[in-house]
């Protein structure tokens, strides 16, 4: 990079070589190019700065640091938090309902995603409608379907219970029963994913070339075979992104959690994420200490994770 | 290579020194030293003094058409003072949301001048040491304190002071559906009194047993209505004397006679399909009253109007007194209080801005300004006078049963138990109420959930009690 920035006055004929720098004006040129690249840096670096390494760092600190009444640091603990967090069985269940609900946003997201990828790749009548009408819930907020999914699940006048009890079935306490309401919140979240998702995966189905698809068929390849032989392979880019900004996407959903379930019931939608905010926020809580640790937690998980998915998953990855 | 692009790499190297400084710099400028500011009472002329205009922010957690209502008395407020003080009110969110702002703003130093804080942040602004108490202003006026309504005043009254102004308050009462009442048999003139009596109608009224509305009740998992429960029957929900009397709250009693018999209760409502879990979120609780869908539900006189106007041609409404546990209450027993006051900051504040702040907390408890705020929001009147104001009496007329709510506070008399639990933790503690309330209506043992949660809160109020010195 630094050669293709030299301006040739100071490449001159030396007596040991071909070339060689003239000393002064090569370190002022480089010295000179230095700040002109710090100049072009620079605002990157201020905005990593505040808004990425700052926090970070005092995230770490504060997770070693006890919390007075207005959250101010207000002593050393060590390791204390952290202690806390794994001798706690509360936090081994917050970080099961974490993965458990990753799993099952984003493999579902990703799934039905897929599959209606798939039929509109078909040229059938109304395509462009039924492409737009499934991408639609992804222009939603996260605020404004979780409203709606809320006044539709509740138990005594939701839509859902109505159709139930139409049907013969018994109401059932979707966002206020442990078994369900994990369930319920990422149902909410797959239908604001799945038209992301779509728009992601059609695109990818349109990129495949036609003389591969004629290749294959030729070869006598058809229907399912076809789809996962062939199709899935040249879009398994687009699937392996979808996988991997799900994920960290899923590990930081909130505010659904927040409007249909604050958590509960009896913890059973408390995610890390959520558990973050309860500590150190609600409630008039202002434990930034604990809540800081659990932040480290969640950044060490999410890096794991995604490590994982760039060290295992992508090498099952066809870049054409 | 490698010497090549030295040089760059240590100009790199200063210049992420350089920004290192400009980032202190910068953080060292946002917490500068504090501003003049202490927590004295102004002199009664510091306004006269000052010259210029006076500026107040004043941050609130009102929105919609509490917001509105509100900024309407603050621009009154502001052309009674023109060129002398000037109001800025500012929504925060709500009340968690302001308070979690406010906390940032200590920080910082960044104090709004008066900000509103819910009650059951009472103690936690009493040990903050950045606010005046409004009685020492009225002691130094010679304001009577008394126009307040006893029991509103009571519950910002902490070790015999007064803390803070209530700008908005209410208590829950019982709310049921008259139509349902008929439909099912039961008198609509006779509401259920106590739990028992509730239990009693929703059996006649539920489906389960043949009734005309889905459920016979149903209200929000809210810790406040267990705790109302308490206050009724005259008990303390926290030790201490509610930490009321100058001693502070070290544990709250989750496991009284009375929260177990409650929540017993609710358990078995909701087992026996009499009663339906909507959850923690206030407005589905709400949205199924409206709908007809449950035919009692326990709801801040807040929810007057919002019912009222709900109910209009599809069916009657009623409203009763909170009820008790069982029997009928006692005299003196009653509701406790819940809204937000307004809290005068000190340092970090001229005394010219805290004299102009100490005057919209009065022009805002005023009679007028009351019975405006009354018709507007359907909170209390916190100044008993606004009652006998053209505007408000209209109004009373109008929306009959808020004299359920006025009646009921006002035949109760203010003791610790009556004006409820001045912890500083005291948030959590309605938050882990609400966690064992949850845990029972899914189904798990009262006792052992109660007891659960009570040992969950019990370290956020140790370590509370120790950052303030545990006095």
């Amino acid at each position: 990079m630094s050669a293709a920035l030299r301006t040739p006055e100071d490449v001159v004929p030396g007596p040991d070589g071909p070339a060689a720098t003239r000393p002064d004006a090569g370190r002022r040129a480089r010295s000179r190019e230095g700040w002109g690249a710090l100049v072009y840096l620079l605002p990157a670096l201020v905005v990593f700065a505040a808004f990425f390494f700052f926090p970070l760092a005092r995230s770490v600190y504060l997770s070693f640091q006890r919390s007075d009444l207005f959250g101010r640091p207000s002593g050393f603990v060590g390791f204390e938090h952290y202690a806390d967090l794994f001798t706690d069985p509360g936090f081994g269940k917050t970080l099961l309902v974490t993965f458990g609900f990753v799993v099952l946003t984003v493999v579902p997201s990703m799934l039905v995603g897929l599959v209606l990828a798939l039929l509109l790749s078909n040229r059938i009548r109304g395509v462009r409608f039924f492409r737009t009408a499934f991408a639609l819930p992804f222009a939603f907020s996260v605020a404004t379907a979780a409203v709606v999914f809320g006044v539709m699940l509740n138990p005594a006048t939701g839509v859902v219970n109505g159709l139930l009890s139409y049907l013969g079935a018994g109401p059932v306490g979707w966002l206020t029963e442990p078994t369900t309401a994990l369930l319920s919140v990422a149902i909410t979240s797959v239908w604001m994913q799945v038209g992301y998702n779509l728009l992601v995966l059609s695109a990818g189905l349109g990129a495949v070339p036609d003389d591969v698809l004629e290749a294959a068929r030729l070869d006598g390849a058809s229907g399912l075979r076809l789809q996962t032989g062939v199709v899935l392979p040249l879009i398994s880019p687009q699937l392996f992104f979808l996988a991997v900004t799900g994920t960290v996407q899923a590990l930081q959903s909130f505010g659904q959690i927040h409007i249909l379930t604050r958590g509960g019931p009896d913890r059973s939608t408390q995610t890390l994420v959520y558990s973050i905010y309860d500590v150190a926020f609600a409630n008039n809580n202002s434990n930034f200490g604990a809540g800081s640790a659990q932040a480290i937690v969640l950044l060490v998980v999410v890096l794991a994770i995604t490590a994982f998915q760039f060290g295992f998953l992508q090498r099952k990855v066809f870049y054409a | 290579m490698s010497a090549r692009r030295s040089p760059v790499r240590s100009t790199g190297r200063r210049g992420l020194a350089l920004l290192g400084v400009l980032v202190l710099l910068l953080v060292a400028a946002c917490g500068g030293g504090r501003p003049e500011g202490n927590l004295d009472v102004p002199a009664k002329d510091a306004l006269e003094r000052a010259t210029g205009v006076t500026k107040v922010t004043f941050w609130h957690s009102m929105d919609a058409s509490n917001g509105v209502a509100l900024n309407t008395l603050v621009s009154r407020f502001n052309d009674a003072h023109k060129g002398k003080i000037e109001v800025s009110a500012v929504f925060q969110g709500d009340y968690d949301t302001a308070i979690t702002k406010y906390k940032a703003s200590v920080q910082s130093s960044t104090t709004p001048s008066i900000i509103q804080i819910y009650d059951i942040g009472t103690q936690f602004m009493v040990d903050s040491h950045e606010v005046v108490p409004v009685a020492g202003f009225a002691k130094r006026d010679g304001y009577d304190l008394g126009v307040i309504q006893k029991n509103i005043a009571g519950t910002y009254t902490v070790d015999g002071t007064q803390w803070s102004m209530p700008l908005n308050s209410s208590v829950p009462l019982l709310y049921y559906n008259k139509t349902a009442f008929k439909a099912a048999g039961l008198d609509p003139d006779k509401p259920p009194q106590n739990l028992d009596e509730i239990r009693a109608a929703a059996e006649k009224l539920s489906k389960v047993d043949g009734g005309p509305v889905a459920y016979g009740f149903g209200a929000a998992i809210y810790g406040w209505y267990l705790e109302q429960l308490a206050a009724t029957a005259g008990e303390e929900f926290c030790d201490h004397e509610n930490g009321r009397t100058g001693q502070r709250v070290t544990a709250a009693d989750f496991s009284s006679p009375t929260i177990v018999a409650a929540v017993r209760w609710w358990q078995q409502m909701v087992a026996d399909g009499l009663a339906v879990n909507t959850g923690r979120v206030s407005k589905d609780a709400q949205d199924a009253f409206k709908a007809g869908q449950t035919a009692m539900t326990f709801e801040s006189t807040g929810q007057v109007k919002g019912f009222t106007a709900a109910s209009q041609g599809k069916f009657e409404l009623g409203a009763a007194p909170f009820p008790v546990l069982s029997g009928s209450e006692a005299p003196g027993n009653g509701p406790s209080v819940g809204g937000g006051s307004l809290w005068i900051s000190g340092p970090g504040h001229s005394e010219a801005e805290k004299e102009a702040s100490w005057e919209l907390a009065q022009f805002l408890a005023q009679p007028d300004s009351q019975a405006f705020w009354h018709t507007q929001t359907g909170y209390f009147p916190v100044n008993q006078a606004a009652l006998d104001e053209p505007e408000d009496k209209a109004f009373v007329a109008k929306n009959p049963l808020f004299t359920v709510a006025i009646d009921s506070l006002n035949r109760t008399k203010v003791s610790p138990a009556t004006t409820g639990c001045a912890a500083g933790p005291m948030p959590q503690m309605r938050k882990a109420l609400e966690d064992g309330l949850e845990r029972a209506l899914i189904g798990k043992d009262v006792a052992t959930s109660l007891r659960k949660v009570q040992e969950n809160v019990a370290e956020s109020v140790e370590s509370y009690n120790e950052s303030v010195g545990g006095d």
